[in-house]
This record gives structure tokens, C-alpha cells and sequence, in this order.
């Protein structure tokens, strides 16, 4: 598409800065100076801009994903109120560089996709981008060989410097109707563009770092060298400080807290940046650590750049901008030089290795950080750590989930927390969880009581496909509180009007310890449904405690399973539990003879925004509460984050 | 109604700055005081009770009777937290572990004769938790308000309160700071626990390392980096001892 380019005097630049800053209507945002770099900041006047800077500190994402950011404010006197934070700012930024516009058109796609971020959307909205393009060009960028040197499109007008004033490319209708209204311009002469034309063939000329390999191929390279000596290497003298996240313009994970004010009436739910460098980036609330050590989750970060989200979206998400380079203390950090680094070595042919596509549906609008009111109706306990909640939507809907689907649980000030739903499905508006007490949520929902309200969001994650398992014999494992999901399967399928579809059913139900067998009364149920075979097991059994089963580890249950009746093609498994228990429990699947594509698994992970947004739950490319948590492991397999 | 738990602040080897920072809350006390009952706190009230819950504790362990009255502390309360570095982690008072307690009486106080003296018996310095067990760390030199709201809200809600387990430069470069280190200085923290908002590098310092040190200074990683800015592990040490004289990293729950 042809731009329309007009041109603009220095001076009627100035002016037109001014008057928009004296209008008031926005807050003029630009880049000025800070020591001896530059920060997009606040600007009170015209003559503050630096537009030949080489490099901000930080990218503009600031302005839509804040460092520090309210998301809701709730109150801790009410039984039940949240609010929405809203900001509605209207903004304009002048001086972005088109790595930087590159880099929030790449966040649109993860903050505006199906489940958009109503915080970020509308931000973006309010926002007016008056680009520029590179004059100076910062020692660390490789803008110039990702081709993020210039961009067409993500701008509202963008500024060429062509001496004596600048041409002004028009790239929305918002940007032609501020021109219209604040400044004096001109049409541009074919030398003005040819002027343009020709700063930017000089100033690709000026970029000392180039990656040698094309952006497109960065993906079959990492793939080929996932077990590369490299990632090791590099991670022995990193500082796992994550600056390297902290500075870049498409790390957009977060992190969200609850913070109480000190009259203990109220709070807000702030979400942060948070980083995958990070050893707690993907702590569990039982304490367990994903990607524990440092190679892989410095791995990650490259991966995440070069394959992960190519997969998912088609573009690199690294655009060049050198901050991470710079920022990185040991020089570890630089893409640029990890994947010259890498060039030297193979490729690989298959680059959608780490990655698995799967949808989920989408939550009712607005609704994305906003939890629902709901009450406790009733608390089960079942032992010192585990309780056994009843909850209902206030609004008297049902939750309409699948089994294998899990909700936010929300206390406010305390914070949130994801619960697999134990209920089936149904017309009931109540739905069933397991709360053990690991952490500060859980804690606390153990001292409520009926009556109290909590905030629900979900149901989340894409549940199973029981439909698919029609006609076939069943094959439940659940090992500890893999039980409180694989209980609304079950008693979703031997529910009587359901029962007739599928085959024999076989339930094998293990736990470390007699009391940890939390779900006895079901157990007595399942058993006197016809050709449902249930065999339970417990790891170990003091002689104080009374067990009439068996003991012995989950696998120990499989000799049990009466051959003649499965059918192992025809055998739909599912398997769910603690993550040691799957490799087993696999292993004895493949011997039956049950082909993996059969094999259905749910993970664990910290599901925290719940919406593939927050980047915790990732397994290598793959969000667990949207691509997950169920998935068949013929696919999961593939992923070498999935099982270690 | 409920009766609101019972606090008592105490120190020991400090400045009282800490307790200070407490006082500067200012009217946002009687917000404070509108869910705990604080029944000693020297530095800004004349009232003292030895019937309390929680115990806000600031300052280093110097001496026996020290060791002594912070024990009687500890059983008098439910609770205790650690105010600021000198009882979290030690502090600036562990500089003076670089010499032998007998030495350093010598020189501050010469010959005189002191013996039999239990005001003068002192002994290496001490955090808090090397005497007694501590509930909760409130860090800094001196403590953050903001921080010791959210700790006090956490206790006074039930909850554990989220200590920073990341380093400085995560709040450093979400401040918009020039590192440290590219301004030619010398910074503590990429080893030093987060949670001041860094507070020093925003006002052109850099960072000594109060809130105690989350990694190891003999790693590889900081090796590295001491290279590449001319700088040794004898420059480490010498930086750490202001706030972390013979410390390793914190534990987990410090």
C-alpha cells in the first residue's frame, strides 16, 4: 500500500508538540535523555526530545503492560466486591523506533488474541504511536539484519529526519486527523521520499552486530540443538537476575499479587513483570520447581524467541533492539550471538517440534481477570491437609465445564489459586474441589466457612473430549489427588444416562496412605456399577491405620486388570497423578499394549493467569491451562519439558 | 469483638532507624494501631508491658545479657520479626568481627579497667536467629515502609508474608535505571535480595547489599562478571563486609 508522506518544518514540529502537550487532552510521551542514555518519559516541552537516540533503557511496553499495575480493587469488609481498576489515559508516544512498533504489533497477537486483555486492549486504544525512524543506531542492536530496521504498519505517523525538517509518513486514519488538527504540513516532494529512502539505506550501513542466520531458519536451528553443550555453558555464569526479560520489548510475562492496605479494609490485585529466568517463575504452590535449573530455563528464553512463539504465531519474537545485550552483565543474553554461535551447527528439518495446537474456549467477556462471586456451601474435611469444598456460582448458573477443566479460585487479599473441578458436569450451579493446604490461598480457605464468598474464574483449560471415548473400554490411573479431576470423568461416564456409550470401565486409584484414599464413598459407588472393575492400592500402611486393600505402588495394580476384557486398541487410558508417577504408569500402558495415541494425561503446572497469558504454565512451547491441562501423549510426548 | 494482638518493639545494637521508619508512618499509625494494640515501643512511647504477642525486634546481638533479654523476648512472644539488617542479617555491626571482641575493646577503650563490667562483655555479633528462632525478616538498612505494611497486613491477615527471593536488578531495571556497572560503579545487586525497589541505584548508589545476599560471591557467574569490569574476589569481600561480614547467601526462609 502507498503511504501518503507529508513533510514538516523543525520548527512546526516543535509547535505541533507543544500545542499538544498545552491541549492537555494527552499525556505527550517522549524520549529524552537520562544521563547518558535515553527513557521514554513524560514531556513538559518540545525541546526535551532526543529523536536521534540510539536505544531506550526500557521499551515503550511500559505504557501498556505497567510495571506495576491494578488490576482490580476489592474489598476485604464486603463479602464479595471487586472492581475493575480502569485507566483511561489517553496518550501519545513520539519517537518509537520501528523495532520497538514491531515489538507491540508482536504483543497484539498474545494480549489480543481470541481471550483478549481488556487492561492492555484499552490502552492500546488510547494510544497514538508517532514513530521514528533509526538515526543513531545503539553498539548491541542487529536491528538492521532481522529486518526491524524500518516498518510500514503499527504506526500512526512516523518521523524521518531529511535535514531541515521531517517527513511525516501517515500510517492510520488517527494520525491523519492529529496533522489536521495541531500541525502545518506539506506535501512531500519525490526528493523529500527519495531523501528518506536513502537515510535508511545509510543507517542499515551502521549496525556493527548482524545475525548470520535469517530469522526465518532460527527455529530448525534451536530444534537441532535443544541438547546443545551451549545452553549449559552459558548458564554457568549467568546471574539468573533476568534483566535480560526485565529490558525486552516482547518478554511480556507477569506475575499478579494481592496487596492489602494497612487499614485491612481493602486492596488491589497488581500484576508485575515477572521473568522466566527466574527460579520461582514456575514454583508450584506444593513447592515443586519446573525447569529448576538454570540451562533450562535459560534454554527457554531462546526458545521462547526462536521457536515458540514462531510456532505459535509466525514470527521471531526478538526484534533486534540489542537491550538484553547490553543489560546482561556476564554477556550471555544477546540472541545475535547465541544463534552466530549456533550457525555453525546443524539444523533440523522439523521445527514444530516443541509445540502442540489446541484451543479452549473463551471465557465470557470481560471477564479474563475479573473473578465471579460465589459462596462455600459446604466444607468436607477429609484429613490435616485436605478439605473437600462444595461452592456455588452466585448468579445460580451452572459452571458448564468438562471434566478436566480447573477454575481460579479467588480469595481476596490472599490472592489466587487453580483447583481441578471434581464435580461432573451438570445442571447443578454448584461444582466440587479439592483444597489442600500448601500455600497462602489454600491456608485460608481451610479457616472459611459455608456461607463465606470466594471469586470464581473459569471453567479454564480444555477439559477432556469424552465423546471421543464413546464405544470404548475406559482406563482410569490416578495416583494422590490426580483422584478430584479423574472423579468428574468418572462419574461423569458411569452417571446412568451416560453409562450405555462406553465400554468396560476399570478405575485403578492409588495414594501414599490409607487416609489419603480421599474419595472412599465414590469408590462403594463405582464398584456396584456393572463392568466397572476398581482396584485401589497405597504405597505404604502403618499398623496403626486400618487398610483392607492392597499395598504397594501404583503399577502394583496392573497384574490386577482382567486381560480378556481390554480390548488394548479399543482402550482409551487415562492417566493422572503426581508428575513421578507418569513414566511408570506409562510404561505399563505401552505393555498392554495400548497404542499413545490413546493414552490421555492432565499436568500439573503453575496455572496462574489461567488464559495463556502470564507465561508460567509453559511445558517448552506449550500453555498447560489453554493448551491443556489434558493431552494425549502420543502428542505430549514430543516435548522433553513434559515428563523430566 | 476480637482483641487485637499485642505488639512490643524492642532493639538491641542499632540506630533505632529502623523503629524510625515505623514512627514516620505518621497518620497511616492509626491505621496500624486500629488492628494491633502496641503496648512498648521506647523510641516514641513511655508505656511498657511484658504481655505481648508479637515482638518486632531491631538491632544485633553484642553481648550475653543481649543474648540473655532477647531469649526472655522470645518467650514472652507468639511472634517475632526481625527489623531491619542488624537483626536480620547481622549488619554493620558484624564489621567489628573482623577483630577479636578483646581487640576491639582494647582500642575503643584503652586500658581502662572494665572487667566485671557486664555492659562491656561482648562477644562476636550476632543476627537475631543465631540466638533464637525469628518468624519473619523484615530486611534493610533501613526496613522499607511499604514492606513493613505488607508483612504487618500478611500477620494480621494469617498469611506468609512474600519476601523477594529475586535480586535487586529485577526492580533496578524495572526503575529505569543506568546499571551501575555501566556507570563505572560497583553494585551488590545482582546478589542481593530484592524488595528496597532499589532504592540506591534510583538515587545514584550503588547497592551495599543490606537486605543479605541470595547468592554465593565465590560463583562462577560473579567471577565472570568481576573480570569483565576489572574488579576480584578480594573486591567482593571487601564490599560485602559493610553488611555482610562472614555471611554466605540467606537461607530459604531468611
Amino acid at each position: 500500500m502507498k503511504q501518503v508522506v507529508k513533510t514538516i518544518s523543525k520548527k512546526d514540529f516543535s509547535s505541533f508538540v507543544n500545542s499538544l502537550i498545552k491541549d492537555g487532552m494527552y499525556e505527550v510521551v517522549g524520549v529524552i535523555a537520562k544521563g547518558k542514555r535515553y527513557v521514554f518519559d513524560t514531556l513538559s516541552s518540545a525541546d526535551q526530545l532526543q529523536l536521534h537516540y540510539d536505544v531506550t533503557i526500557l521499551p515503550p511496553k511500559k505504557y501498556f503492560l505497567p510495571q506495576y499495575e491494578q488490576l482490580l480493587k476489592f474489598s476485604l469488609e464486603k463479602p464479595f466486591e471487586a472492581k475493575p481498576a480502569s485507566d483511561d489515559t489517553q496518550r501519545i508516544i513520539i519517537g518509537v523506533h520501528p523495532y520497538d512498533i514491531i515489538a507491540l504489533e508482536q504483543t497484539d497477537h498474545h494480549y489480543l488474541d481470541e481471550q483478549q486483555d481488556t487492561f492492555y486492549k484499552k490502552r492500546r486504544e488510547n494510544t497514538v504511536i508517532i514513530g521514528t525512524d533509526i538515526q543513531n543506531v545503539s553498539e548491541r542492536s542487529f536491528a538492521g539484519s532481522m529486518k526491524t530496521n524500518v516498518t510500514d504498519t503499527g504506526f500512526d505517523l512516523l518521523l524521518t529526519d531529511i535535514g531541515t525538517s521531517y517527513a511525516v509518513t501517515i500510517g492510520s486514519e488517527k494520525g491523519t486527523k492529529l496533522l489536521k488538527k495541531y500541525a502545518t504540513v506539506k506535501d512531500a516532494s519525490p526528493a523529500d521520499l527519495k531523501k528518506v529512502e536513502k537515510i535508511r539505506q545509510t543507517v542499515l550501513k551502521k549496525y556493527k552486530q548482524n545475525v548470520k542466520v535469517d530469522k526465518k531458519d532460527w527455529s530448525a536451528l534451536l530444534v537441532a540443538n535443544y541438547q546443545h553443550a551451549i545452553w549449559e555453558e552459558h548458564a554457568d555464569v549467568c546471574l539468573e537476575c533476568s534483566s535480560c526479560t526485565m529490558v525486552c520489548p516482547t518478554c511480556f510475562c507477569y506475575d499478579v499479587k494481592d496487596d492489602v492496605s494497612l487499614n485491612l479494609k481493602d486492596g488491589t490485585r497488581v500484576r508485575t513483570w515477572d521473568g522466566c529466568m527466574l527460579k520461582e517463575f514456575t514454583k508450584v504452590g506444593s513447592g515443586e520447581v519446573f525447569r529448576e535449573d538454570i540451562k533450562e530455563r535459560y534454554r527457554h528464553r531462546f526458545f521462547r524467541k526462536g521457536n515458540y512463539l514462531p510456532e505459535r504465531y509466525g514470527f521471531v519474537a526478538c526484534v533486534g533492539c540489542g537491550r538484553c545485550g547490553s543489560a546482561c552483565l556476564p554477556d550471555i543474553a544477546d540472541p545475535c550471538n547465541l544463534i552466530n554461535e549456533l550457525a555453525h551447527f546443524s539444523s533440523s528439518k522439523n521445527t514444530g517440534r516443541y509445540f502442540i495446537r489446541g484451543e479452549t474456549d473463551v471465557l465470557e467477556k470481560g471477564i479474563i481477570h475479573v473473578p465471579r462471586s460465589a459462596t462455600i456451601k459446604k466444607i468436607t474435611q477429609f484429613n490435616e491437609t485436605d478439605s473437600f469444598f462444595e461452592i456455588e456460582l452466585d448468579d445460580k448458573k451452572p459452571l458448564g465445564h468438562k471434566p478436566g477443566q480447573f477454575v481460579e479460585i479467588s480469595v481476596f487479599g490472599f490472592g489466587e489459586a487453580p483447583f481441578g473441578i471434581s464435580s461432573p458436569p451438570g445442571d447443578n450451579p454448584a461444582f466440587e474441589i479439592m483444597v489442600r493446604q500448601v500455600g497462602n490461598v489454600t491456608k485460608k480457605l481451610c479457616l472459611m466457612k459455608p456461607g463465606d464468598k470466594v471469586g470464581v474464574r473459569g471453567p479454564l483449560g480444555n477439559g477432556f473430549d469424552v465423546a471421543s471415548f464413546e464405544g470404548k473400554t475406559l482406563l482410569f490411573t490416578s495416583g494422590g489427588t490426580g483422584m478430584v479431576p479423574m472423579r468428574s470423568l468418572i462419574n461423569h461416564v458411569l452417571d446412568p444416562r451416560q453409562r450405555e456409550k462406553f465400554k468396560e470401565v476399570i478405575i485403578l486409584y492409588g495414594a501414599k496412605r490409607p487416609k489419603e484414599i480421599t474419595f472412599m464413598d465414590d469408590v462403594d459407588k463405582w464398584k456396584k456399577v456393572p463392568n466397572v472393575q476398581c482396584e485401589l492400592t497405597v504405597d505404604r500402611c502403618d499398623p496403626s491405620e486400618c487398610w483392607g486393600g492392597c499395598t504397594g505402588l501404583i503399577t502394583t495394580l496392573f497384574p490386577k486388570i482382567q486381560a480378556d476384557k481390554l480390548d488394548s486398541k479399543n482402550t482409551i487410558a487415562v492417566v493422572i497423578g503426581p508428575p513421578v508417577m507418569y513414566k511408570f504408569v506409562i510404561k505399563c500402558l505401552q505393555t498392554l499394549g495400548i497404542p499413545d495415541e490413546n493414552i490421555y494425561v492432565s499436568l500439573e503446572r503453575r496455572m496462574k493467569c489461567g488464559v495463556a497469558k502470564c507465561g508460567h504454565c509453559q511445558i517448552n512451547g506449550v500453555y498447560v491451562c489453554k493448551e491443556g491441562p489434558v493431552f494425549n501423549y502420543g502428542q505430549l510426548k514430543e516435548l522433553p519439558e513434559a515428563f523430566e | 469483638m476480637k482483641t487485637k494482638p499485642r505488639v512490643a518493639v524492642f532493639d538491641f545494637a542499632d540506630c533505632e532507624g529502623c523503629e524510625l521508619q515505623i514512627a514516620n508512618l505518621e497518620e497511616e499509625i492509626l491505621d496500624l494501631i486500629s488492628f494491633v494494640d502496641v503496648v512498648s515501643f521506647r523510641e516514641v512511647m513511655k508505656e511498657h508491658s511484658d504481655d505481648y504477642d508479637i515482638a518486632i525486634v531491631e538491632g544485633s546481638i553484642m553481648r550475653p545479657i543481649d543474648e540473655e533479654r532477647l531469649r526472655k523476648i522470645r518467650t514472652h512472644a507468639k511472634i517475632l520479626i526481625a527489623l531491619g539488617a542488624c537483626a536480620t542479617i547481622g549488619g554493620v555491626n558484624k564489621i567489628r568481627n573482623q577483630w577479636m571482641p578483646e581487640d576491639v575493646k582494647k582500642e575503643v577503650y584503652g586500658d581502662a579497667d572494665l572487667k566485671g563490667n557486664k555492659l562491656f562483655d561482648v562477644f562476636l555479633t550476632k543476627a537475631l536467629n543465631e540466638v533464637v528462632p525469628v518468624d519473619y525478616y523484615i530486611h534493610g538498612c533501613p526496613i522499607d515502609r511499604d514492606e513493613f505494611k505488607s508483612v504487618i497486613t500478611a500477620i494480621a491477615l494469617g498469611k506468609k508474608p512474600e519476601i523477594p527471593r529475586y535480586p535487586v536488578c529485577v526492580e533496578c531495571k524495572k526503575q529505569e535505571n543506568i546499571c551501575q556497572f555501566e556507570l563505572g560503579n560497583f553494585c551488590l545487586g545482582p546478589i542481593t535480595r530484592a524488595g528496597c525497589k532499589a532504592i540506591c541505584p534510583t538515587n545514584n548508589s550503588p547497592c551495599e547489599g543490606c537486605r543479605g545476599l541470595i547468592k554465593k560471591a565465590e560463583t562462577e557467574c560473579v567471577k565472570e562478571v568481576l573480570e569483565r569490569y576489572n574488579l576480584t574476589y578480594e573486591d567482593v569481600r571487601r564490599r560485602c563486609t559493610m553488611y555482610n561480614y562472614g555471611r554466605k547467601e540467606c537461607s530459604y526462609d531468611e
